[in-house]
């Protein structure tokens, strides 16, 4: 084996050059921060691809963005209008509460007539507890503990057995 | 970009010199802490970059290599078991990647040898290593780093590795063996046949 290391001296010396061969002074200063900058940026792509392989449908519309720009252009119009009216009715003073269970009382009368008062009364027979399933056909306002507002109280007709 | 000649460094080794603190590194890096494996980086750089080099002969190339070869060694880190050094684990990564790259360019001829350093016509050690048969010997230490550089392309990938990491970068057979994945015998029976074919390349440029 010794010959044969006599043998390729010269190759071996020269082959021994090339560990000169380096690239210009500076490179290796940079290298280590372009490796992190690509990790880092491979990071951010590969949490990008994972955000929209979990939305597909976002991706869809992506990608008809990119075969249409005329969707893109129509849906950033409409989310436009949608801020837009979205700000102004939202500028707009509250305006006052309407009478909703009022109205409902109204509309519950016809019903409510369609009953005799016999109907409404639990039989003499019947034991435990009973409420009564009345329909409201009478809402009073009561007096406020909190200023203007006015809540409706709702008559309620119970029955406590025994009594 | 132009490759330069420079004063050989004596290369320290770090996995013998600080293995704990390597370690301590590796662990942080696997966590995915950037500093440590920024420090990771530094540590092996110049090595990689040079072991890709001389294999592809183009500095672009090696550049890519090297930086990918360290880009997937970081998404790799969680499954490096430490049955190796991190090194040897890193260099495997590296050489698979730079045979994967050769194998693709394999119809490639153009070489990028813009490295060859017309000073060197002045060094005295390179002058001793010329035949004085060499035609052209005026013109011959450039002819004779780009002859050198074709035959080591004309070696097969394993061969030419294996002269690279021995011949030029300095490596044990016990190393080489180890980052090829192959037994020293192998390591020592390709070196000598790669060697073999590389002196017929060169024979009338060589004494």
């Amino acid at each position: 084996m010794n010959e044969n290391e006599n043998n390729f001296e010269s190759l071996r010396q020269l082959l021994a050059r090339k560990r000169r061969e380096i690239p210009p002074p500076g490179y290796f200063d940079k290298f280590s921060g372009q490796v992190i900058a690509r990790i880092r940026s491979a990071g951010h792509d590969s949490a990008s691809k994972q955000s929209l392989n979990e939305a597909p449908w976002l991706l869809k519309l992506l990608r008809m963005f990119e075969a249409k720009p005329a969707f893109a252009v129509a849906f950033a119009s409409a989310l436009c209008l949608l801020l837009f009216f979205g700000t102004i009715f939202a500028e707009q003073p509250e305006s006052a509460p309407q009478p909703l269970l009022q109205a409902s009382a109204q509309t519950a009368v016809p019903f409510v007539a369609s009953l005799s008062p016999a109907d409404m009364t639990p039989p003499a027979n019947q034991t435990g507890i009973i409420a009564s399933t009345n329909p409201v056909f009478d809402l009073q306002p009561v007096a406020s503990l909190f200023g203007d507002q006015n809540p409706l109280a709702q008559q309620v007709s119970f029955t406590v057995p025994g009594n | 970009m132009t490759m330069i000649m420079a004063e050989p460094v004596e290369r320290t080794e770090p996995e013998s010199s600080a293995p704990t603190e390597e370690t301590e590194l590796v662990r942080r890096a696997r966590h995915g802490d950037l500093q440590a494996y920024d420090d990771l980086v530094k540590r092996y750089q110049e090595r990689i970059y040079a072991t890709i080099y001389h294999m592809t002969s183009n500095h672009e190339d090696a550049n890519d290599l090297a930086q990918d070869s360290f880009i997937k060694a970081f998404q790799a880190l969680k499954s490096f078991k430490g049955g190796s050094s991190f090194y040897t684990w890193l260099y495997r990564i590296a050489v698979n990647k730079t045979i994967n790259f050769l194998k693709q360019r394999k119809n490639r001829t153009h070489m990028s040898l813009n490295d060859i350093d017309f000073n060197a016509e002045h060094d005295p050690d390179l002058m001793a290593l010329i035949s004085d048969n060499t035609p052209r010997r005026a013109a011959g230490l450039t002819e004779l780093q780009k002859k050198l550089n074709e035959a080591l392309l004309k070696l097969s990938e394993p061969h030419r590795l294996v002269v690279v990491l021995h011949d030029v970068q300095g490596q044990s057979h016990e190393e080489i063996a180890e980052v090829m994945g192959c037994n020293i015998g192998t390591v020592r029976s390709r070196l000598f046949y790669a060697r073999q074919q590389m002196q017929s390349y060169l024979s009338d440029y060589l004494k």
